[in-house]
This record gives structure tokens, C-alpha cells and sequence, in this order.
């Protein structure tokens, strides 16, 4: 490789480094900005310092909010076990599998606000569960599933499970494939029986894919707020039990015309998310043969 | 229509041409040459002129200096599809009425008061916006300064054609933000089938509020359904206000001082409701009101308080409750009036056509346009004339009609008796928030109450 | 490093019947129905909802699956009140142009950072890093402003492609897939003369071709999935896309239960069959591309 120097690599790198520089780096600088301001779109900001921080501090709804957040994080680990497990079931040459898998995957791609006006219609008062659960008799009276506060985020959490099976399932499928079969055979020669086999091969032979799927998949779960909208409505659920950091976030900017106060939850979210991510990667990638 | 005017106007500058002096001779002869061309039109004209005895401009446009070639867009609030063909008349009318004006109508639903709010932060609100006052959004964005105050644009007879006390509604700072569109009484819509299970009677509804916990504990206990009750949640202020009597400020105005005891003896009888189970949570807190009526549209609510014009929903949805449904008056508040107003409309404050969105306003809000809705829809004019259509004299016919004979005594009574609220939407929001704990998380309404009041002044200080 | 395509694992050639397997099998089967019962029932529910008229009850205890009287009205009052297929064609256009706009400028902008050496490289590489874990709608604020003040394309599709237009995600991914190209190829594309660009395009790309599957896949998946930026771009009907349009017809059908579930039948079902046709190419693409 010649040692000259030439323009190409960074012409090649302009249009991406030009729209990453005007749709990422200036927004979050503008957002750093308004955290420190009160504004409300329409009239220029006003200039408070740290009020907005301070008053996050002091803010219950806030600190609910984040609490929220981190619990949503468990839909990770229970999504790739799951996954996993579904993509070890699938990997088998039955007839009629590639249906199977593809039944799995409607979920994904019906698109979460087809997905939460489905589960709405069937978790509401009148709906499917409860009248499911009434003739069967377990229930006497209808209970209030998205009006309850203990219930919101656990079901929140079931919808983006759900949803989120299929998606994973075919990452981790393509990675089992990938697998090299003699590795299944030395292991069953070594005397493991079905489960030690998955545990010894397909889980090494998937660490890419692990390491990728954690890392979007808990990305995602901080950054819920699809599902929220559509099962709990503009309030976010009663008492706010279905609000996360980032319904907290739309609905100070665009329900309550408080951008200023959303922009400093922003800033709080982005710290939250980068060491957080840090974090994931350094766990991970610890063992793995990186680049 | 057009020509009419124009030839009225030519027809005028011929004679006043022909008295000209002689010095000005040069100068008219090049227009009289002009004037003989037209002469020829005008004849044709005239003869129209002798046959319709009512020449002159549209007594419907009663908005002076119109910008001719303006582009106003109205946005209507839930009235598509349903009154797809009401609104094509009433913008074609108007039309007619000041011709040089187009009008672009929109319809938005359950995201309006979003859609509202992004497209005024983003600087392309609709020029007339059909508002709720009974949601609070005329006051709303009145005050964060969206729309334009009415004092100085609209003549002294065209205020005159409502009703005042109607008018006098959603005021800022002493100032006019809307004109009052149709109205409505509120009822409560009654399932006889929940209430003879419950062995209720429909005149065992109750006449006040606080009546509604016994009545609501009797059905719940004797039936499967949950009552359908629904707080103001963006506007719980105005709630209070009406429901529970309450002075929510100070005589200055400048301290809350919602926290009194009546205003606890109200929130006490909704946290009893939500302890006792009684209530539909989902419905209790929701923005939607939709939301609620759809639990009684399904059957599942014995009752659901709202106007006779969504009975059409009911009709639509579910034909078979319509067969046993009654409409009985709703249950009055310790204030003694049932409620403001329903709808209104506005005009954004940074038009670029203010005479022409003002006029639309007016036009939309005219004796005719409420006319022709009330004959649609259960809904009642904002305008005193309109009542005294043979349509309101004719005996009511079925049950979404029942309040008709009533109806213009009932709207002259609706008022707006909540005082002017700086910072409303921030204050609701902080009593939004207390409330709900005093309601699910078991808070003491007293002390929910007490801290919203010194987080609120706070907040005005 | 690792391969780059695969090929399907042959089967397990059956040595006779046998009866552990027979029962092995059945045993699969009842988990994969079971799976798949759990997988749609939401969607089945609402197919039926769907077509049911006012006559037939959709919140009776115990609840009736079937309707007694189909009928397809509410799919007809559906399609009159909204712009549906405005709808699709607003997603397909966004999610279409997105992938293609996207996937020349990352692809473009992963073969330096993979390939070459120059100045800054590492530098940038870390700034890309950076940015990967910012959420979007951290940023939605200032590009709201900057949507509706600078480019003002406010309420239309451009305000969903050109933020779109490079995601780091996407980047990492086809670096690490160029990474993985013989250094011969490239060379014997120089020692025949052809530029940066045509080395680009004519030997890399086809290479990685699989993991620019995948990351066309992604990309497409998630501006067909996109909510939070279009709800807040868009607000004329026949602007809207899809997940928008959705949440419209909710709103506006929020007493009419029948309705919202014809209208998200309406926009499930194309996705559905159109994903089955492209079913094989997916997965294909899928495998071997992300560890690459």
C-alpha cells in the first residue's frame, strides 16, 4: 500500500460523516444547549442554568421514570434465553419448518403499533382475557389490566417479549447454522447428553450473536415507547406506571411544552446509556477474539 | 352573485362619470370607452336585477375587509365522516359569501390537541381551529398567546346574534378568544337492562353528584359492570369548580387555594369510588372521552354522561342497546350549573389573513351553520335566532331529539364559572399528579391537595 | 475469520423407523404448534374481530371466536375514511429510498475505515463509536426545530429519509464485513488499474453481500417500525406512513373496536404475504452475515 496521500478516503467518508454531523452531533450539542434553557419551541429559549437539572433531581415522576427504564432491562436476558431456545427448536429439518418459522416472525414484522392495538383490544375491560378468564372461572369480576399501576409495566414488558421473539429468534438461527456440525459430534463422543451440548457448542458458537443481540436488545428496552403510547395513552398509564424515561421525554417536549426540562432529561439519558453500553461491551467482548 | 355587485358598482361609476366635471373630460374619455363595452353586460345584467327582488351584498358575510385571494385552512374537530356533506355546505356557503377566499379543511380525532400543539410549535397551525370548551383548550392556548383575542375584530351586532352568556366564556385576561359553536346538553345516558339487573329505575338516577357513589355501589355490587365515570383530566380545576363548588382562587387571583374542604369532600368521593372498585380506571384517567363511551356503547356500563350526540355512536356500534337506552338529565354539582359550553371556534393569533379566518370563524359559528347541524346531530345552536326554527317547534321524535324542547333554556344556563388560571395547563398538570395518589396510591385527599396548592403557587410566584 | 456464506445443514439421514424418533418428532411438532398458537393469537382474535358485523358480540363472556354473520363492511368503512393505501405507499417509499440512500453512503463510508490507512481514520472510527449508543429520540428536540425552521420539511416523508440517511449501526456492520475481504481481491483490482470506486463497487460490494442483506433488512425494519419521529413530522392523513396512519384510525375509531381491527388486519396481511415470498432470501441473508 502506497504510502501517498489521497483525498478518497475521506470523499468516501463525507456523506456519512456530513449527515451523521448535522442529524447527530448538532442536535445532541443543541440538545446539551436547551437542557440549560426553558423553552417551548415556539418562543426562543430562556437562559436558567442548572434549574432544570435541580428540579429533575426533586422530581418523583423522573426518578419513576428510571426506575422504570432499568426494570424494563430484564426483558433482555428472558428475550435471549428464549430466543435461543426457540432458534435451537427450529433448527431442525422437520417439513413444514420453514413455516413454523415463519409464523414466529409476524410479530416482528406487523410493526409495534399493529402489535399494541392487537394486545389492547384483548387486555382491555371488555376484552378477550377477561372474558377468557371469566368463563373459565377463574375470575369473578373483570380485572383492570392497563388501569392497574402494578400491572402496566409487567405487561409493557410481555408486549415487547412477544414482539421481540421472532426478530431474535432468526439472528440467533442464522448464527446456530454457522455452527460447524463436528462440534455437535465431538461433544455427543465426549458423552454430553442434549442439553450439555447446547450449553458447550451452540453457546460459544453464538457469542457474536449474543454479544450484538444484548447490546440493541437492551439499547431497545431503555428506549421503549411505542408499546407505552398505545397501551397506556398520552398520561402514560395511572400514576404513571407505564412511563419510561422516554415517554418522560416526549411528553415534557410535546404534551407539556416543556422542552427545556426534556432536553435535561435527555442529557441524563445519554449518560445513562453510554455507560451503560460501556459496561455491556466490556462483559461481553471479555474473551471473545475482537478485530 | 359576483357580477351582481360588479354591475351595481358599474352601474354607480356610470352615473357619477356622466355628472363628472368638464375638466376631468380628457381623463374619462378613455374609460367611457371602456364603460361602453361594458354597458352592453350590464344590460343583460339588469334585467336579472329586475326579476330577484333582493339585490345587495350576502347578508351572511357580516365580516368587513375580507383579504381578497386569501388561503385559510380550518381544522374541525371529530366531525369527519359523519358530517363530511354539512361541512362541504357550510364552506361552500361561505364561500358565496366572500368569494376571493379558499378555504382547505382538515379533521383530526383523537391526536388533535397533539397534532394541534406540534403544528403550532412547528409554525403551520390551521388558521380557524374548531377548539373544546369543555376540554379547556380555548383557554389553553389563549394563554400560551395561539390565538388571536376577537375584541377589536368582530362588530358589536355580530356578538350580538349569541347567546352571552355563551360569548362571555373561556375569557383571558378579560379578552375573547372564540366564537361559540354548537352546544350540548349534557345527559346521562342511561342502559335500562344494567339498571333493572341492579334493580334500579331510571328515575332513581341521581339528581346530584354526590348521589353517584351510593348509585354507583348498588349496580356494581348487583351487576358485573364498573361505572363509567370520567375526570376532565387536562382541566381537573374546572372539574372541581363545577362538580364540588370549589373557589379554586383566591379573591385576588393570586394564591390557590384549592385545597378547602369542599374541594376534599370532592376528590374524597372519587378516591372512596376507586377504593370501593366501583370505577373503570381505564376510563376514570383517560384524555380520550371516546374511551369511555366505547365501555358503554359495548353494553358494559349501566350509565356514561356525555351529550344526546353520540347516541348516533351508540346506534352505530351496537343497535341492539339502542333498543333499551334512556337519556335522563345529568346530576348537577354543588356550583348548581351543569356545565360551560362545547365548542367554539378560533382563530390563530399569527394568521396571515386575520379578517378572512375571523369571518370563517363567524361563518362556521352563524345562526345558519348551527341550524343545519343541530338537524343532524343532537346538538344545540350557540345563536338565540336559530331556535326559532320550525325544526326546534316540532315535538321530538326519537330519543336523541328528547332534549330538543329544552334545549334553548338549558344552553342560555351553561356558564363558564372558572376564573381565569395563570399557568393553568402547569397547574393542572401538578394537580393531575397529586390527585392520582390520592386516588391509587391511597394519599389523604387533604394533604394531595395541600401540597398541589403550595407546589402551584410556587409555580405563579 | 470466520465464513461468509452458508449453506442449510443437510438433515440427518433417518436410519429406518424409528420409534424414539417418531415420538421425538410428534413431541417437536406439539411445541413448534404450541409456539405458534402463543406467536398469533392476538392476530387471529383481531382477523375475527374484524369481520364481524354489530350483530355479533366482541366482548362477550364467554367469548365467541367466530362470527355468525361474516361480512367485510368494516374493512369498506375503513378504506373510505382513511388514505390506507396513502398509507403503504408513504412507508414503502420512506423504508425503500431510506435502504438504498443508506446503504451507498455507509457501505461507502465502511471501506476506508475498513481498508485503508489515512490520517484521523482512528479517530473517527471512535467518534462513530460515540454515537452508536445515542437513542434517536434524545435528538428529536433540535431536529424537530431543524425540520421545521432549516429544511422545513415539515409534514413530509423527506423529514423521515434524510435523518436516516447514515446510521452507525450500519457502518460497523459493512466495516466488519469488508475487514474480511481478502486483501488479494483488492489488489488485483489496483494492479488492473480500476479506481477506489470501482473497487468499491464492482469487487467489495458483491462480496459482502450477505451482510448488506442484513443490513438492508434492519434499516428497513426500522423505518417501517418508526413511530416517535413520523408522529411528530407528520399530520396530514395523506402524508402519513403506516405506524402513524395506524394510531390515526385508532384515535378515530376508538368506539368502533370492529373498525381498528379491520384497519390493522388491513395493514398486517400485505406485510405478512409479502415477507413470506421473501422468507428464503431473508434468512440466507441473515446467516454468516453477522459474524463475518
Amino acid at each position: 500500500m502506497t504510502k501517498k496521500f489521497s483525498l478518497t478516503p475521506y470523499l468516501f467518508l463525507s456523506p456519512a460523516l456530513l449527515a451523521i454531523a448535522v442529524f447527530v452531533l448538532y442536535p445532541i450539542a443543541a440538545v446539551f444547549f436547551f437542557s440549560f434553557t426553558k423553552y417551548n419551541i415556539s418562543t426562543p429559549p430562556v437562559w436558567v442554568g442548572l434549574s432544570n437539572y435541580q428540579q429533575l433531581l426533586k422530581d418523583s415522576v423522573f426518578w419513576l421514570a428510571l426506575q422504570h427504564s432499568f426494570t424494563y432491562l430484564l426483558v433482555t436476558p428472558v428475550l435471549i434465553f428464549l430466543s435461543i431456545v426457540l432458534a435451537i427448536i427450529v433448527n431442525r429439518q422437520l417439513p413444514g419448518i420453514n413455516a413454523f418459522r415463519a409464523i414466529y416472525y409476524i410479530p416482528v414484522i406487523s410493526g409495534s403499533i399493529a402489535v399494541g392495538i392487537s394486545w389492547r383490544l384483548i387486555m382491555g375491560n371488555n376484552g378477550l382475557l377477561n372474558s377468557l378468564l371469566i368463563s373459565l372461572g377463574i375470575l369473578d369480576g373483570p380485572i383492570q389490566w392497563l388501569a392497574e399501576p402494578g400491572y402496566a409495566l409487567p405487561i409493557a414488558m410481555l408486549v415487547t417479549t412477544w414482539m421481540g421473539l421472532g426478530y431474535y429468534m432468526m439472528i440467533f438461527l442464522a448464527g446456530l447454522q454457522n455452527i460447524n456440525e463436528d462440534l455437535y459430534d465431538a461433544a455427543q463422543i465426549d458423552g454430553c447428553n442434549a442439553v450439555q451440548k447446547h450449553w458447550h457448542v451452540s453457546l460459544p458458537g453464538l457469542r457474536p450473536q449474543l454479544v450484538m443481540v444484548a447490546v440493541v436488545s437492551s439499547l431497545a428496552a431503555l428506549q421503549v415507547f411505542n408499546e407505552i403510547y398505545i397501551l397506556f395513552g398520552r398520561l402514560g398509564g395511572v400514576l404513571n406506571s407505564g412511563v419510561t424515561v422516554v415517554f418522560y421525554l416526549w411528553r415534557k417536549a410535546f404534551v407539556l411544552q416543556q422542552a427545556g426540562m426534556a432536553s435535561a432529561i435527555a442529557i441524563v439519558l445519554l449518560v445513562i446509556t453510554l455507560a451503560f453500553s460501556v459496561l455491556n461491551i466490556r462483559i461481553l467482548e471479555h474473551g471473545t477474539e475482537v478485530e | 352573485m359576483r357580477t351582481k355587485l360588479f354591475a351595481l358598482l358599474v352601474l354607480v361609476s356610470i352615473v357619477l362619470a356622466a355628472c363628472a366635471p368638464a375638466a376631468t373630460q380628457v381623463a374619462v374619455e378613455p374609460q367611457t370607452i371602456k364603460e361602453t363595452v361594458v354597458v352592453k353586460e350590464t344590460q343583460l345584467v339588469e334585467q336579472e336585477v329586475l326579476i330577484t327582488p333582493t339585490p345587495g351584498p350576502n347578508p351572511m358575510a357580516v365580516i368587513d375587509g375580507v383579504e381578497d385571494g386569501a388561503e385559510i385552512t380550518v381544522w374541525t374537530f371529530w366531525l369527519s365522516p359523519t358530517f363530511d356533506a354539512y361541512i362541504a355546505d357550510v364552506i361552500a356557503k361561505f364561500q358565496e359569501a366572500y368569494p376571493g377566499v379558499t378555504v382547505n379543511w382538515e379533521d383530526h380525532q383523537a391526536t388533535f390537541q397533539d397534532d394541534l400543539r406540534n403544528s403550532f410549535a412547528a409554525g403551520n397551525a390551521p388558521d380557524v381551529i374548531n377548539l373544546s370548551i369543555s376540554e379547556g383548550w380555548v383557554t389553553d392556548f389563549a394563554s400560551q398567546g395561539n390565538l388571536l383575542a376577537l375584541d377589536d375584530l368582530v362588530p358589536q351586532e355580530v356578538i350580538d346574534t349569541y347567546f352571552p352568556n355563551l360569548w362571555d366564556q373561556q375569557l383571558v385576561d378579560g379578552k375573547h378568544y372564540m366564537f361559540p359553536y354548537y352546544q350540548g346538553i349534557i345527559v346521562d345516558l342511561v342502559n335500562k337492562q344494567i339498571l333493572d339487573q341492579a334493580g334500579l329505575k331510571v328515575e332513581d338516577f341521581p339528581k346530584t353528584i354526590d348521589g353517584l357513589p351510593a348509585f354507583c355501589k348498588t349496580i356494581v355490587e348487583k351487576t358485573d359492570t364498573l361505572c363509567d365515570i370520567r375526570l376532565t383530566v387536562t382541566d381537573l380545576l374546572a372539574q372541581m369548580v363545577y362538580e364540588g363548588g370549589v373557589d379554586i382562587l383566591s379573591e385576588d387571583g393570586k394564591t390557590f387555594t384549592f385545597d378547602s374542604p369542599e374541594a376534599v369532600e370532592w376528590l374524597q368521593m372519587y378516591a372512596d369510588m376507586v377504593k370501593d372498585g366501583s370505577v373503570d380506571q381505564t376510563v376514570l384517567i383517560t384524555t380520550d372521552d371516546r374511551v369511555g363511551l366505547d365501555l358503554f356503547t359495548s353494553g358494559q356500563a349501566a350509565f356514561y354522561n356525555t351529550g344526546p350526540n353520540l347516541i348516533r355512536e351508540v346506534r352505530a356500534n351496537n343497535p341492539a342497546l339502542y333498543g333499551y337506552l334512556d337519556v335522563v338529565n345529568a346530576p348537577v354539582g354543588k356550583s348548581g350549573v351543569v356545565g360551560k359550553g362545547l365548542m367554539a371556534m378560533s382563530v390563530n393569533a399569527n394568521t396571515q389573513y386575520p379578517k378572512a379566518s375571523v369571518a370563517l370563524a363567524q361563518f362556521f359559528t352563524s345562526a345558519y351553520s348551527n341550524l343545519e347541524l343541530a338537524k343532524l346531530a343532537a346538538v344545540y345552536p350557540s345563536t338565540p335566532a336559530s331556535y326559532d326554527d320550525p325544526f326546534f317547534a316540532a315535538a321530538p321524535v326519537a330519543i336523541e331529539d328528547s332534549a330538543k324542547p329544552r334545549a334553548k333554556d338549558a344552553v342560555a344556563a351553561l356558564a363558564d364559572i372558572v376564573p381565569t388560571v395563570p399557568s393553568k395547563a402547569e397547574v393542572n398538570e401538578i394537580v393531575l399528579q397529586e390527585i392520582q395518589k390520592a386516588l391509587f396510591e391511597g394519599k389523604d385527599p387533604q394533604q394531595a391537595l395541600t401540597d398541589a396548592v403550595t407546589a402551584a403557587n410556587e409555580l405563579i410566584k | 475469520m470466520g465464513t461468509i456464506e452458508t449453506t442449510y445443514n443437510p438433515a440427518v439421514p433417518a436410519r429406518g423407523f424409528n420409534y424414539k424418533t417418531a415420538v421425538g418428532t410428534f413431541f417437536w411438532y406439539v411445541v413448534l404448534c404450541l409456539t405458534a398458537i402463543i406467536t398469533i393469537f392476538p392476530f387471529v382474535w383481531v382477523l375475527f374481530t374484524s369481520l364481524k358485523g354489530p350483530a355479533d358480540p366482541i366482548y362477550s363472556v364467554p367469548p365467541q371466536l367466530f362470527p355468525t354473520e361474516p361480512t367485510f363492511a368494516n374493512y369498506i368503512r375503513v378504506w373510505e375514511q382513511l388514505p390506507v393505501a396513502n398509507f403503504f405507499l408513504n412507508s414503502i417509499t420512506v423504508s425503500v429510498t431510506t435502504v438504498i440512500l443508506n446503504l451507498i453512503i455507509t457501505s461507502l463510508a465502511a471501506y476506508p475505515l475498513a481498508k485503508m490507512k489515512f490520517k484521523g481514520r482512528d479517530a473517527i472510527f471512535y467518534l462513530l463509536l460515540a454515537t452508536f449508543i445515542i437513542p434517536p429520540q434524545l435528538t428529536s428536540i433540535p431536529s424537530f426545530v431543524l425540520a421545521v425552521k432549516v429544511f422545513k420539511y415539515y409534514d413530509s416523508i423527506l423529514a423521515l429519509i434524510f435523518p436516516s440517511l447514515a446510521t452507525v449501526l450500519n457502518i460497523f456492520m459493512l466495516r466488519q464485513a469488508f475487514r474480511g475481504v481478502p486483501n488479494d481481491l483488492i489488489e488485483a483490482g489496483k494492479i488492473d488499474g480500476a479506481s477506489e470506486l470501482r473497487i468499491w463497487w464492482d469487487i467489495l460490494l458483491p462480496v459482502v453481500r450477505p451482510s448488506l442483506a442484513t443490513a438492508a433488512i434492519f434499516t428497513f425494519v426500522n423505518q417501517w417500525n418508526d413511530f416517535f419521529w413520523p408522529s411528530l413530522m407528520l399530520h396530514t392523513r395523506s402524508h402519513m406512513t403506516l405506524q402513524v396512519g395506524l394510531v390515526a384510525m385508532q384515535g378515530m375509531m376508538t368506539s368502533d373496536a370492529r373498525g381498528m381491527a379491520a384497519g390493522v388486519t388491513m395493514t398486517v396481511i400485505p406485510i405478512l404475504i409479502f415477507f413470506v415470498l421473501l422468507q428464503r432470501h431473508f434468512v440466507r441473508g441473515l446467516s454468516g452475515a453477522v459474524k463475518g
